[in-house]
């Protein structure tokens, strides 16, 4: 019962072990994360070790934290009134960790959320192709004023946008997003809220361009995102619908 | 209520459910994070980091594999040794995929006393010799590759990984005993 069996340097076991405990480096770790999400009993054997690992943490001294960061994640994840149906949760907690990125919680982006959040995330009902959709994007300040309409041409691939309001990118990058069901933002590039324009939609995204998707906007570093995920508050949301 | 009836209403979308979980565990994430951050602006930072992640994933807890405190330590810890890669100059990585893991396989290990825990881990730990304990004890609460610790130990990085390894392998028989 007491045989110790060193572990092979470069198996199966050692991996799960090193990786447990957080001791490999980059490229190491990374090759680890592959094969947890391929291979289940690696990943049983990992948490075999952070099972064994965990009771370490809860010897430590537990320190009472300020107020603030129960307020910080309850505006971060409560902030909208109505209760809200547990399919757009996902929505909901992937626009919340996105916008934590980068700013902190603004009001303008709370309420995006709320904005979002209560539009159910309705499973997109594929289009014949040749039906225009569009989607009135409405701010996300309180007057909730349509800030730009876009009209989405499947034919041409490019989404029509037509600003119905002053710019209110306020010298940031506006970039246009594309939120199905439960998925994260996916980008669709940067657009300019002042003039009318024609918005080509990157090809592998158009059989996304769906009725029920959302489209938001969100400002940006120049450039756009710089991490493919929204960073910056969310100023606009709709969703398309046939026209 | 315990732990893991809370985790199960949370993944059903109830929010008191959160706040209870955050009031039993708050302290003990807390200190944990500190622990390994020791800088309290991140530690709070990474803390409603952690309480949102567990929003998001605890539809995901498997109780009939992980225990819910070692769960959500392992969230706590992983992202706050992201958090100290983040800040030096090491090639950073996700640690937090390691609390991804998941698969169908009917799971050994079930939730015991917490307290318990801590005390069968470290009678194991007892019976490894001081200093290898104490490089495990460091491995986990610093986040040190075993490339940082060997250099910090000033031994070859075979032997290091070779404590550790043995040295958990041993903990392991102990506590299977």
């Amino acid at each position: 019962m007491t045989e110790l069996d060193d572990i092979p340097d470069g198996s199966d076991a050692a991996l799960a072990l090193d990786f447990a405990l957080g001791a490999l480096d980059g490229s190491a770790m990374r090759s680890a994360e592959l094969r947890l999400r391929s291979d289940p009993a690696f990943a049983r054997d990992v948490v075999r070790w952070q099972e064994q690992l965990g009771p370490l943490a809860t010897d430590v001294a537990a320190v009472a934290a300020p107020q603030s960061v129960w307020s910080a994640v309850d505006r971060e994840l409560f902030r909208t009134a109505a209760p809200r149906p547990v399919a757009v949760q996902s929505v909901w907690a992937t626009l919340a960790i996105w916008r934590a990125v980068a700013f902190g919680a603004s009001g303008v982006a709370a309420i995006a959320l709320g904005l979002l959040v209560s539009r159910p995330a309705a499973v997109p009902v594929a289009q014949p192709t040749s039906v225009l959709l569009a989607a009135s994007m409405a701010s996300t300040d309180s007057a909730k004023a349509v800030l730009i309409t876009a009209t989405y041409d499947p034919t041409r691939g490019a989404v029509i946008l037509t600003p119905a309001a002053a710019d209110s990118s306020r010298g940031l990058t506006p970039e246009l997003w594309i939120i199905v069901g439960k998925e994260a933002p996916k980008s669709l590039g940067v657009i300019d809220l002042k003039d009318p324009q024609a918005h080509k939609i990157p090809t592998a995204l158009r059989a996304q361009m769906n009725s029920g998707a959302t489209l938001a906007i969100s400002l940006e570093p120049a450039g756009g995102s710089p991490t493919g995920a929204p960073t910056g508050p969310v100023v606009a949301a709709g969703k398309l619908a046939p026209i | 209520m315990a732990l893991v009836s809370m985790l199960d209403r949370i993944g059903a979308g109830d929010r008191n459910s959160l706040k209870m979980l955050y009031e039993a565990t708050s302290a003990k994430l807390f200190g944990v994070i500190l622990r390994i951050l020791l800088e309290r602006g991140e530690a709070e930072d990474v803390l409603q980091e952690v309480y949102i992640t567990v929003w998001r994933k605890a539809a995901e807890f498997d109780a009939t594999r992980a225990s819910p405190i070692t769960w959500m330590v392992t969230i706590a810890r992983n992202r706050a040794i992201d958090r100290l890669r983040a800040r030096g100059s090491r090639p950073t990585t996700t640690l937090d995929a390691a609390a991804e893991v998941r698969d169908t396989a009917p799971g050994a290990d079930v939730a015991i006393d917490t307290a318990n825990d801590a005390k069968r881990v470290n009678a194991a730990l007892a019976t490894l010799d001081p200093r290898h304990a104490a490089i495990i004890r460091s491995a986990y609460f610093e986040g040190l590759t075993y490339e940082a610790m060997s250099d910090r130990e000033g031994v070859p990085i075979g032997t290091l990984k070779s404590w550790v390894r043995r040295g958990l392998i041993r903990m392991r028989t102990v506590l299977e005993t």
